[in-house]
């Protein structure tokens, strides 16, 4: 760009507006704020990486902002980026704030799945010069035909909370976005803002290519405390709602100005948002909840009322974790492990916002075992031992999805989109092969459609791909982005007020009069109609909390590491460990507590089952996959049935008859020898990749959840994706999104390279062998967990059999 | 891959492929075929493969080979949707029936059929319910005082434990009055069944049925 047209003392006079402008507000450029502003005026690419609160958005927008009064134009100039639909607002002022003080008359406009008409309408009309998007609503820019003319005089782009993308699917798309904009750009620039990561050179790499690291902010001291159980206090083995904290919370919460109480999950944010009602000495209004489910309206209200302090605490998710600050939180609380180092930085960053106060927070252990993880989570907080987010890698669902977008956006030919794709980190490595795969499919269906004339998303004429279908393009437009909800159904009021959304399972065993817990309020089933679940207050609660998929976030690999250090050093050291000492005192008795550099493996017979447990602390999706492979191996050993569950710390393998084991055999078990060939085995047998078909046929259009409030209409085309599955390994098992989720399962579901790091470890470990009476306290979590899957070495007939068998036995009783 | 039982007095045979057949009247009943439910999919721009059809016009020409009936009765909503110039489906329907010209077969109109002529295809079309002492055959499984009703439409299936697994299957559903056969459709969804006092469940797998109690 024309740094070579703006002289520096030009720049100097334009920055020293912004300066004035900071000091009218009692403050001063920060360093790595004037570094930031510089290096755009360079015209380079970076990533801003600062804890929250350091001012990461002036460092980002000062450039452009600069470099707009310099060389004033009209039309889109800097395009912002952000995760989260409830940040835009926020965002959107605070940006406009800046530009005001730079009197720059630029019009700053928000577009995102929430945005009303009015807002969309205006920027349909190109009103704008900052816009601020998210990366969904970017991808639907792009696929209008008009898209390069809108994105011309583009500038640069910033992406907010680069943190939160990197590591999935959205990530992907916008690195696809980006490519798309600077093949038409070349000399645009990207920035990126980061909270601290463990892989900061390739967060830039994916998001910009090359670039400058900047990073900013004094290191905030953070203060992890924990809620320790009493001395003779009977605490629970197993458990992750920890309710019988109640007490200790809410002691916390009333001790400051305001809290916020994160959950791991959204069904655990419900029942602690029900636990802390009853006893909320307050009026009502002061307590709130706050999760991905709840409508948005509801959401922007709650954060409303942090932002003024009317609100004296909020339980929250991760729906909390990144965002805007709210300057009146005091107290951070976490209900159980935070599971990773970086999630636990990132909430207790959310309280202590004056300077020079620490960052506080309480972790609410939900049962015992869990004081090792926060007292391993500090260790590795004090060490610097962050986890990194790896970008994916080669998504062909989100390249699907892509190629039809770029379609409607005026067209391609194959070469050249080839070629911009791979410039992107997420495709570098794609193979040709697989992209005309994925084009083929989008042409034809795949192999099991070719040439069949109801099916054709995209048309070739001579070189260019296009759509021609007025309808697929509606669809398509309906259903871009990556995060889409699996089968939801609106919850709604009688008279009108939407509450939010919940998954369609949890509605279907729900009758009209039942009740249940929903946006913290107790309701009562009406009826249900267009994908809409009508109810109205009910004064208590007979019946569930609704689950939501996505279920429990796994333990990091870093503070796995660190936990199986924690455990090995006994009960020594921190708080936590002593409190701790007892269960492991139990632990050594009947079995015992693994060193670094042991395998804990345990058969306990109850009269449930003959159970196997194998501790090798990997976190609970390599475990899945050990699990899977332990099975397999256990079935080749002596046929059977075999079915198993995990935690983060082991797995627990159960059958009606165990071969023989011991210590050596075990070994023989866990070795990585033909590891690959055996998860794909047994990979192949379980139901795994069939359930994460789910979002990628979703994501790849192969399913579609329907217009909006067209749901009748469409019943007819309803197919779940696992018919779906079924059908295409039976007619095109070559299908390049079998491969995807095959892959997916994996590199994410089951860590592969994790997993075999794993194993590698167990072979060169002493494999500890014991056979208990009783389950161990290591165990016992293990063995209340549902289980996850199996290994079956039959066929419907013996199937059948069997079910006779037992229908018959259950008869004579 | 068979189980007789007596149903309202008379003995019949159902089949895993998911049929009912009455020796009494040679008579092999489905229901819920769905005919040209892959099409309409595809036709939306949603990517289900072809073969659906082939399939279970195959499963039906081993069930005519195994019992050779008189009549070929389907309880209601052999078609899913409308079908174009273009869709090979009917062709391939047409092409069967026209294999089996000494077999009457019957279609109970169902929600789905008004989509499409299916007399077209040389099927004859009775109204709503048909008595054919002592049953009614309905798409719709509803009570009739005329007869027990043998009917479709809901695609029953049932939860059937086996060791730490559950299989999802369909299901036939004997009630007092009323009994339903599972979908005979390859891309049908189910419909959970509880068991209930009085009530019969005959779970169908890919290998034999399972008469739960």
């Amino acid at each position: 760009m024309p740094t070579s047209s703006t002289t520096s003392a030009a720049w100097r006079r334009a920055e020293a507006r912004l300066v004035a402008w900071f000091a009218t507000q009692g403050r001063r450029p920060a360093p790595f704020q004037r570094a930031a502003w510089r290096a755009w005026r360079d015209g380079q690419n970076g990533l801003i990486h600062a804890p929250t609160g350091t001012g990461k958005t002036l460092a980002a927008v000062g450039g452009p902002l600069i470099d707009a009064a310099l060389r004033p134009q009209t039309g889109l100039q800097l395009l912002w980026i952000t995760p989260l639909r409830s940040l835009a607002t926020d965002t959107a002022q605070h940006l406009s704030a800046a530009v005001d003080a730079m009197e720059l008359p630029w019009r700053v406009l928000r577009r995102t799945g929430d945005s009303g008409s009015a807002e969309r309408a205006k920027l349909r009309r190109g009103a704008c010069e900052l816009l601020v998007t998210t990366p969904e609503s970017l991808a639907l820019l792009l696929s209008y035909p008009d898209g390069r003319e809108r994105f011309a005089r583009l500038r640069g782009i910033v992406v907010d909370e680069w943190h939160e993308l990197i590591g999935n699917k959205r990530g992907t798309l916008l690195q696809l976005g980006l490519a798309r904009l600077r093949h038409w750009l070349p000399e645009l620039r990207t920035w990126g803002l980061s909270a601290t990561l463990g892989n900061l050179d390739e967060a830039l790499h994916a998001l910009a290519g090359d670039g400058v690291l900047i990073g900013g902010g004094a290191a905030k001291k953070t203060l992890i405390e924990t809620a320790l159980p009493e001395a003779g206090e009977r605490f629970p083995w197993a458990g992750h709602l920890g309710l019988s904290q109640l007490p200790r919370v809410l002691d916390a919460v009333l001790g400051a100005r305001s809290s916020l109480v994160f959950a791991n999950t959204r069904s655990q944010a419900e029942l602690w948002h029900e636990a802390l009602s009853s006893v909320w000495p307050e009026s009502p209004p002061t307590l709130a909840l706050h999760h991905g489910s709840i409508d948005p309206k509801l959401r922007f209200a709650t954060e409303e009322g942090l932002r003024v302090g009317a609100l004296r605490c909020v339980v929250a998710t991760s729906s909390l974790d990144l965002g805007v600050d709210f300057s009146s939180v005091e107290r951070v609380v976490q209900i159980g492990s935070p599971k990773s180092v970086a999630r636990l930085l990132q909430r207790a960053g959310r309280s202590g916002h004056q300077p020079g106060m620490p960052s506080r927070i309480l972790c609410v252990p939900t049962h015992l075992l869990e004081l090792a993880e926060i007292a391993a989570a500090r260790h590795a907080l004090e060490t610097g031992h962050l986890e990194p987010r790896r970008p994916m890698r080669g998504c062909l669902d989100v390249l699907a999805q892509h190629l039809l977008t770029m379609a409607l956006g005026g067209g391609f030919d194959a070469d050249d989109a080839y070629r911009e794709i791979t410039s992107s980190l997420a495709y570098a490595q794609l193979p040709r092969e697989r992209f005309d795969a994925v084009l083929f499919y989008l042409q034809t269906g795949g192999s099991a459609l070719a040439s069949y004339p109801e099916y054709q998303k995209l048309v070739r004429t001579g070189d260019r791909y296009h759509v021609d279908s007025g309808r697929i393009a509606r669809m398509h437009r309906l259903s871009i982005g990556t995060i889409t909800s699996d089968g939801t159904l609106a919850v709604r009021y009688m008279k009108g007020a939407r509450l939010g959304t919940v998954e369609e399972s949890f509605v279907s065993r729900l009758r009209p009069g039942d009740r249940f817990l929903f946006a913290g309020r107790h309701l009562e089933l009406v009826r249900v109609r267009d994908m809409t679940a009508y109810v109205r207050a009910a004064p208590n609660r007979r019946g569930g909390v609704p689950r939501w998929m996505g279920g429990r976030m796994p333990l990091s690999g870093e503070l796995s590491d660190e936990l199986r250090d924690t455990l090995a050093g006994g009960g020594t050291g921190s708080a936590e460990m002593r409190a701790l000492r007892p269960l492991l005192a139990v632990q050594e008795n009947h079995s015992s507590i693994p060193e670094p550099g042991d395998t804990l493996c345990e058969r306990t017979r109850t009269r449930e089952g003959d159970y196997l447990f194998v501790f090798p602390f990997a976190g609970r999706l390599a475990h899945e996959g050990l699990a899977a492979v332990l099975a397999y191996r256990l079935a080749r050993l002596q046929p059977g049935d075999y079915g198993y569950a995990v935690n983060d710390y082991g797995l627990t393998i159960t059958a009606a008859r165990m071969p023989v084991l011991d210590a050596e055999t075990m070994r023989r078990l866990l070795h990585p020898w033909g590891l690959r060939a055996d998860i794909r085995a047994s990979v192949n047998l379980s139901e795994l990749a069939r359930r994460q078909f789910r979002e990628i046929a979703r994501v790849a259009g192969l399913v579609f959840n329907g217009y909006p409030a067209q749901g009748k209409t469409l019943r007819q085309l309803q197919a779940s994706s696992g018919l779906l599955f079924d059908v295409l390994r039976r007619h095109d098992p070559d299908h390049p999104l079998l491969w995807q989720a095959e892959r997916e399962v994996l590199d994410q579901q089951l860590d592969y390279s994790r997993l075999r790091a794993c194993l590698l470890r167990v072979a060169r470990s002493r494999v500890l062998w014991h056979e208990t009476k009783r389950l161990s306290p290591l165990a016992f979590p293990l063995w209340v967990e549902r289980l996850r899957g199996g290994i079956a070495m039959d066929d419907w007939k013996s199937r059948v059999e069997r079910m006779l068998a037992s229908l018959e036995a259950g008869a004579d009783e | 891959m068979t189980h007789d039982m007596a149903i309202a007095g008379e003995r019949v045979t159902l089949h895993a492929q998911r049929a009912l057949f009455w020796p009494a009247r040679r008579m092999l009943m489905v229901a819920d075929v769905h005919f040209g439910k892959g099409a309409v999919f595809r036709r939306a721009g949603i990517a289900v493969p072809s073969g659906d059809t082939e399939d279970d016009i195959e499963r039906l020409d081993g069930l005519i080979a195994t019992f050779s009936p008189d009549t070929l009765m389907v309880l209601g909503d052999l078609v899913h949707g409308d079908a174009t110039e273009r869709s090979a489906w009917v062709a391939r329907v047409r092409a069967w029936r026209a294999r089996h010209p000494a077999i009457d077969i019957q279609l109970i109109a169902g929600n789905h059929d008004r989509h499409f002529d299916v007399a077209s295809l040389g099927i004859a079309v009775r109204p709503q319910r048909l008595r054919v002492a002592p049953f009614v055959l309905a798409h719709h499984p509803e009570r009739h005082d005329a007869g027990y009703t043998l009917a479709g439409h809901v695609h029953p299936g049932a939860t059937v434990r086996d060791g730490w697994r559950k299989h999802r299957l369909p299901a036939f559903v004997f009630d007092r009055d009323v009994g339903t056969l599972p979908a005979f459709g390859t891309l049908t969804g189910l419909h959970d069944v509880k068991p209930e006092p009085g009530r019969r469940i005959v779970v169908a797998t890919p290998a034999g049925l399972v008469p739960l109690r």
